[in-house]
Order: structure tokens, then C-alpha cells, then sequence
């Protein structure tokens, strides 16, 4: 009976009621979003790299090491020397090690230069491999393997031939060597996606005509000559290293972070990823707040409309308490249609969170790399809507308790 | 003028190997020292570095009875790791390797070639130097001639390793300096790190298994 009543008065507002509504329902879509796209981010963060024990690079910081070796979010300090490189390729205790050399591209993707273990080696989603989708592995010196994301965004399919440009945003372009496509990897949901994968030596073939990152001038090497020569890689950007037993991937860490002829940095792939975490939670934090306020905000809002519409409606509970609606009566309608505005806000919210998914969702992975998931709402979600609601018949309770005391005596005055 | 170029090729000879040497320093804080441990099937390996500060109370080499025997009863202390880890009983589990020791770590160049010169007097320096041990010594001193770190290493054996859900850290009673340990995590679940401080002296793995 009284739900009736609170929906039919609800109705008889309806423009005010819906603009409540709506600003509850943007509100717990923006607290929601927020959540989402934090615990994407880790999530997808999370599973870029799996099974690799230890990540080798030159000394600098553990997080810009993570970032730029598997994320290929900024730029290594310093490259490895090849010594190096051989020198723990030869300890007893690593198992496999993979090289990775960055710092060309092609059109706006990253080139990596890498041996074919890394195919095999490369995890991701805890212990997922890398699968081709079309073609297979890098087998000519001028093969490359692209990512998904780079065969959708620039057309290519395998047999294609592309240049790879030296430096990231540079305009010089190697376009004296004849790359071509072998394979195109299946979409992985990590940067290896937006990644042109070449083998080590072609990374020196690119070079062979260059001193000092300039091309020197009328001199082209051709093809065929390239072929011929020695190209022993003079340095890497960093290692991927799998050790025979993690009771060793402490001693072995040690031993690389100690390492006398150069100075180098070996990280624990997890580790580094906390550490990570631990700067961008302040960011979060501030960013779930200022959501959270958002709410708090929409909800303050209903309540200076209950408290407008009480004004309106002093006539409407006079009646009632005259027609003997026990003051108790007239306050559970208010808390009653607040509730329902809230739980009807928070329904709403959820929609169009999952609409705003559904639309984001592929623009959000190729601008960023950051892979939503679009899944059944979470406890942790249900438990925000239900705070939802609680707040909006906590806060509804001020004016239902103005109206409470006020509800006879106000509407049968006559005013003058 | 014949020494003269004597003297030049000896100079340069001098620069030269100077020029060859490398000088790196681990990172030494006072009061942290870091633990690792590794969980491979039954086994758990678990390494620890402490300052001598945290251990001991002091970095200088131990010269007095006194001190000597502090030295050799916190590495007798060390070397039983798990009465400074109290790991828990249903993990049953038992100690095949332990080792401590004390590492001094010098600061290389200086250090080391005041040795290979002299190694008598830089000695009696060095004895000289904590005899009167005043502040601006002090401070002159940790300059000159490095840190000293205490290393453990302990291999241990459990029936059943996924037990090990939490571990107690008695250490922090056993070393009144000790503060904080950076402990490094690494399990069939990946890697994770933790900091174990004497406020809350207790490592809670059970996200590790």
C-alpha cells in the first residue's frame, strides 16, 4: 500500500525525481568505472609477464626496468654489453635467458630484437604461450613476427614487406633492407600485441650502414652483402632469465646485481610490479575519493530535492495525517521513495556502466593496451550498490524527520 | 734526467690501472637488512643480510675480548635459523644447511690499496682509530673503511611446505637494533615482497601458496 503510494508520488514528479536519479545513476557509474579500470589495469599489468624468474638490465631503478623491458613504457638508461650477456648466459644456474633489444620501430610499433626462445619462453595469464595465428617464427634474417594489434592496425598479412625506421619517432627509415612478415602472433592482451619482433641479427643488419645513430652518406650495403656479414649483436636492452631452481634465483640475483664489470640490475618481475603499485596507490586512492565524493554529492542532491518537494507537498501530508496516516506513516514514505530513487540510481548506474564498457572497451585496448573485462558485477560491486542505497536512506532521514514534526500543524495552517 | 721518465711511465702506469677499476658500494641502511626466501617443493632456502649495526650494535672490526665475543655469539645465534624464524609446527620443519658469517664490506679502492701497501699499519690505524672513539673518528672512520653486514644462509626441509603460512619473526628479540626486514618472496606463484617491522613482526604468506 504505502509502496504504491511512494511510487505513484514518485511518478507525479517525475522530472525531478528522474534528474535525481540520473545523478545517482552517472555517480555510481563514474565509482564503478573507476574500480574497473584500477583493477584492470593491474589485472592486465599482472599478466603481462609470467615465469620468468628474473628480468637483467642496465643499473637504473627496478620499476623502469619492468617498464620498459615488458611494457615498453619509456626508454632504457643503457644498454647491456653482449659480454655481459654471455657471462650469465654461462652461469650454471640459469635455465634459459632470453634477450630483448629495443629502440627502433616501425610506423608508431615498437621493434624488438630477440632470439626465437623467446617464443617459447615468453609467458603471459599465468603460463599462457605465445601462439602464432597465421604464418610461423622468424626464420630468414629479414622475417619479423608482428603482434595482432600491428597486423589489424596497419593491414598487413604474412609475405608482406615492411621497413623498420631507426629510433622511435625518427623519419630516416632503413629502407634498404627488405623486411618481410613470416608471422602474425594471436591477440595476447599485452604489449606483445603492438610489437615487431625481429631476430637479434636483424637488429644489426638495420645498423650496418649507420655510426652513431646517423646514416653515413652515399653508402648502402647491399642485401646480399649483409647477408654475409658477421652480426654478432654488440649489446641488448635487456634479459628475460628462467633459473634451473627458484632456490636459486636469489643468489643468482645477488650475483648479477654485484656483477664487477658492469654495472647491471636484476629484478624480480613481482617484486618490481609492487613496487610499482605501491607509487601509482596514492593516485588510486585519490581517484576512488574524488568518485566516492561524486556519490556523496549526487546523493546531497536528492536530498535538497526531498527537502524542495517538502515544501510542495505540505498540503499532500496534511491529508494524509488528517485522513489518519500516523506521523511514522508519513516519514516511512519519504525514506521509502528516497530508497527507491537510490536503488533505481544504482540499478541505472550499473547499466550504464556496462554500456560505457561495452563501448570502451576495444577503444580502451588499442589506445591503451588495457583490456576491461566485461564480467558478471563482483561482491565488492553489489556491496558499493547496496551502500548506495543505505546512504540515500540515511540521508533521506533529515527531511523525512522535518516532515515528521511538521507534517499536521504546517499543512493546516493557513498562511498569510 | 733519466728517472724522469721513469717516474712518468710509473705515473702512468699508476693511472692507467686506476683508470681499470671499478668502485661500486651496496646500499647499507641501518637497521634493515633483507631476507630472502624461496619455496621450491619441499625445500625453503632463506638468505639474510643484516648491518653489523643491526646484529651487533657496531661495524668496526671487533678488536676487544668483548666485542669478538658478541661477534661469535650472534653468528652462533644466526646460524639457528629457526629460533630467529619460528615457522609453524604443522609444516614440520627441519634444518639440512646453515651458515653465517660476518662480511665486512669495505669500501673497495682506498681500502683495499692501503692493504696491499701496508697492511701492518693501516692495521694499527684502524686499532688507533677506536681506541679514542669520538663522534668526528666515528664519522672519519665509516667514511674510510666501509660497513661490515652479517650474512646467514639456511636450507631447510619441509614435510609439508604449503603449512608455512606464517612466520614469526624472534629475531626482532634476538637483535634489539634490528628495525625493519625487507623480505623477498618467491614461491610457485610468482614473486612478492613484504616488509617485516619490530612493530609487527610477522610475515603472513598466505597469498604465497
Amino acid at each position: 500500500m504505502i509502496l504504491r503510494l511512494a511510487f505513484a508520488s514518485l511518478m507525479a514528479r517525475a522530472l525531478t525525481v528522474a534528474m535525481t536519479i540520473l545523478a545517482i545513476a552517472l555517480s555510481v557509474a563514474l565509482f564503478l568505472g573507476v574500480e574497473k579500470v584500477r583493477t584492470g589495469a593491474k589485472a592486465s599489468f599482472a599478466d603481462t609477464i609470467s615465469g620468468t624468474d628474473l628480468i637483467v638490465g642496465a643499473r637504473s631503478g627496478s620499476v623502469q626496468l619492468l617498464l620498459y623491458s615488458v611494457f615498453r613504457i619509456g626508454n632504457a638508461t643503457n644498454n647491456m654489453t653482449w659480454e655481459s650477456y654471455r657471462d650469465i648466459e654461462a652461469r650454471p644456474d640459469v635455465d634459459w635467458i632470453v634477450p630483448v633489444s629495443l629502440g627502433d620501430s616501425h610506423r608508431q610499433f615498437r621493434v624488438m630484437g630477440t632470439t626465437t626462445a623467446f617464443f617459447d619462453r615468453y609467458k603471459y595469464r599465468s603460463g599462457q604461450s605465445l601462439s602464432i595465428r597465421d604464418g610461423q617464427v622468424m626464420d630468414d634474417l629479414f622475417d619479423t613476427v608482428i603482434g595482432a594489434d600491428v597486423a589489424e592496425t596497419l593491414g598487413y598479412e604474412t609475405g608482406d614487406p615492411i621497413v623498420v625506421a631507426h629510433g622511435l619517432a625518427s623519419f630516416i627509415e632503413h629502407d634498404y633492407q627488405p623486411f618481410r612478415v613470416s608471422g602474425i602472433l594471436a591477440k595476447t592482451g599485452t604489449p606483445v600485441d603492438r610489437t615487431v619482433i625481429v631476430s637479434l641479427k636483424a637488429i644489426e643488419a638495420i645498423h650496418v650502414d649507420w655510426q652513431s645513430g646517423v646514416k653515413i652518406p652515399g653508402q648502402s650495403t647491399p642485401v646480399d652483402v649483409i647477408r654475409q656479414l658477421d652480426l654478432e649483436p654488440q649489446a641488448v636492452t635487456a634479459a628475460l632469465i628462467g633459473v634451473k631452481s627458484r632456490l636459486q634465483v636469489f643468489g643468482l640475483q645477488r650475483a648479477i646485481n654485484e656483477y664487477q664489470q658492469e654495472p647491471l640490475l636484476a629484478i624480480l618481475p613481482g617484486v618490481a610490479l609492487q613496487e610499482l603499485w605501491q607509487i601509482v596507490g596514492i593516485a588510486e586512492t585519490a581517484l576512488i575519493a574524488v568518485s566516492g565524493m561524486v556519490v556523496v554529492t549526487a546523493l546531497i542532491g536528492m536530498m535538497a530535492t526531498i527537502f524542495a518537494s517538502l515544501n510542495e507537498r505540505r498540503r499532500e501530508m496534511a491529508i494524509f495525517r488528517a485522513m489518519g496516516a500516523r506521523p511514522r506513516t508519513i516519514t516511512g514514505l519519504l525514506v521509502l521513495e528516497a530508497a527507491l530513487m537510490a536503488a533505481l540510481g544504482a540499478v541505472i548506474g550499473l547499466a550504464l556502466l556496462y554500456v560505457g564498457l561495452a563501448i570502451a572497451q576495444p577503444v580502451v585496448d588499442r589506445a591503451f593496451g588495457l583490456w576491461l573485462p566485461v564480467e558478471a558485477p563482483t561482491l565488492r560491486e553489489f556491496s558499493v550498490l547496496a551502500g548506495v542505497v543505505c546512504a540515500g536512506v540515511i540521508v533521506s532521514m533529515v527531511p523525512a524527520v522535518r516532515a515528521y514534526r511538521m507534517s499536521l500543524a504546517d499543512g493546516m495552517m493557513v498562511r498569510i | 734526467m733519466k728517472p724522469l721518465p721513469l717516474a712518468l711511465l710509473m705515473s702512468l702506469i699508476a693511472a692507467a690501472a686506476y683508470a681499470g677499476e671499478t668502485r661500486q658500494l651496496d646500499a647499507h641502511e641501518h637497521g634493515v637488512g633483507q631476507l630472502d626466501i624461496a619455496f621450491e617443493s619441499s625445500q625453503i632456502a632463506m638468505e639474510l643480510h643484516a648491518p653489523g649495526a643491526d646484529i651487533v650494535g657496531f661495524e668496526y672490526a671487533a678488536e676487544s675480548a668483548g666485542d669478538r665475543a658478541k661477534v661469535d655469539s650472534a653468528v652462533a645465534l644466526l646460524a639457528r635459523p629457526l629460533d630467529l624464524f619460528s615457522l609453524p609446527e604443522a609444516a614440520k620443519c627441519t634444518v639440512v644447511q646453515a651458515s653465517a658469517e660476518l662480511e665486512s664490506e669495505a669500501a673497495h679502492d682506498k681500502h683495499e690499496e692501503n692493504h696491499a701497501h701496508d697492511d701492518h699499519k693501516h692495521d694499527e690505524h684502524a686499532h688507533e682509530d677506536h681506541a679514542e672513539h669520538t663522534d668526528e673518528d666515528h664519522a672519519a672512520h665509516s667514511e674510510k673503511s666501509g660497513h661490515t653486514e652479517f650474512h646467514a644462509e639456511y636450507l631447510l626441509n619441509c614435510a609439508d611446505p604449503a603449512a608455512v603460512s606464517v612466520i614469526e619473526f624472534a629475531y626482532f628479540t634476538a637483535f634489539p637494533n634490528a628495525l625493519e626486514l625487507e623480505v623477498q618472496v618467491i614461491s610457485n606463484t610468482g614473486a612478492s615482497a613484504f616488509e617485516v617491522t619490530r612493530d609487527a613482526p610477522v610475515l603472513d604468506l598466505r597469498g604465497m601458496f
